[in-house]
């Protein structure tokens, strides 16, 4: 007892922020960690590895103000073949938006199905900003708080942390506006290409 | 045009039948979204997933009035109808607004919405609650100008759908 165990719950696993914050938080980690990436092993040997793990930690984006479909459909697995042991869950959770506040709705789905299921909850951290504070000068912020969350699990002292750019929302806007055009452009796209009014090339309805 | 998703197959009301487009997402081949950005900075609007989310979504945009019934699940909906609603993103640009404050996706351009949306299942207070937040920010995301939330059992479904799809069709 006593092993960490990650779940990387992003649909982009291999090649996700949730992949890299997951790094992140095993460098900060005092003891080994064992990380499973969900569409890459199979829930049963997630379940079969919690029986030996006090914590465990799911890390992922918010998709659609809620946990990402492929990350549901794996708890929903865990649901119906339980482990008998039933560790502690804590979230690491991040939006692209600047607003960290924008992902309590899918903790309070996961606080859910914590209760729901026997697993007591840990500890809690909330990124904004997630798509890019790792590429910016703000990296050390968001490292800062995943040191915390390591050691408020590790210690057992579970609580809650958030962590954003510290950018107003017009500077954010110009920030990622800049961000997203860089994306466009290296796909051979100009802005206004890329805020095309058309849907699977079917031009918009009358307002 | 109006527009139904179900995750279940539900008879539709004859008064809906001519103006409302109905998709049983439980008879659909839609995979998962997968993160890749591609509908907003490869081909824009444009799904890179071939299957039949892409015959939806942009139906989504167009319809004035939308319909979703899901089963709840923890308090989200279940996975048929969230796998959908995050297929949809290709509605939405990567460009980012401030919108009541908060910093969201500008829209591709769809028609603002009145919704309802029918929650089945076994739904405790608590999760009928943290529901309720989620479609709260899922109107943001989605233009709904007004939406309503009607909870039921599954064995009242069928009957509170018939009616409440009546009053839908008819407001």
């Amino acid at each position: 007892m006593g092993e960490l165990l990650i779940l990387n719950g992003s649909p982009r696993a291999p090649r996700s922020n949730s992949r890299q914050y997951a790094l992140l938080f095993a460098k900060s980690y005092p003891q080994a960690v064992e990380t499973f990436a969900v569409g890459q092993c199979r829930p049963w040997d997630l379940c079969r590895a919690m029986e030996d793990c006090s914590d465990l930690l799911l890390v992922f984006p918010l998709y659609a103000d809620g946990l990402p479909s492929p990350l549901m459909g794996f708890l929903q697995e865990l649901e119906k073949d339980p482990p008998h042991n039933r560790p502690v869950i804590s979230i690491l959770i991040n939006c692209g938006f600047l607003e960290p506040e924008q992902n309590d709705t899918a903790i309070r789905i996961l606080r859910r199905f914590c209760q729901k299921n026997g697993y007591p909850l840990g500890s809690i951290l909330k990124i904004g900003g997630g798509e890019a504070i790792l590429s910016t000068p703000f990296r050390f912020l968001a490292k800062r708080e995943i040191r915390q969350l390591a050691k408020s699990i590790h210690r057992r002292s579970y609580g809650t942390f958030q962590v954003t750019m510290p950018l107003s929302k017009q500077m954010f806007l110009r920030a990622s506006s800049r961000y997203w055009e860089n994306c466009g452009k290296r796909n051979g796209l100009t802005r206004e290409q890329m805020s095309a009014p058309q849907i699977e090339n079917e031009s918009p309805p009358p307002q | 045009m109006n527009l139904i998703l179900s995750d279940r197959a539900l008879p539709v009301p004859e008064i809906c039948r001519a103006s409302s487009e109905f998709f049983d997402l439980s008879q659909m081949r839609i995979a998962h979204c997968l993160g890749c950005f591609g509908c907003w900075v490869r081909t824009p609007g444009r799904c890179v997933i071939r299957d039949d989310a892409v015959r939806i979504y942009p139906r989504i945009a167009a319809s004035r009035k939308l319909l979703c019934v899901s089963r709840i699940w923890c308090g989200s909906y279940d996975l048929p109808m969230k796998t959908m609603l995050e297929r949809a993103i290709p509605v939405q640009q990567a460009f980012i607004r401030l919108w009541h404050g908060e910093t969201h996706h500008l829209q591709r351009n769809p028609l603002p919405k009145q919704a309802l949306i029918l929650g089945y299942g076994d739904i405790s207070a608590g999760e009928q609650d943290i529901f309720r937040q989620l479609v709260s920010r899922n109107a943001h995301n989605m233009n709904f100008e007004e939406y309503r939330i009607v909870f039921t059992s599954e064995e009242e479904l069928e009957m509170t759908f018939q009616k409440e799809a009546i009053a839908w069709a008819n407001s």
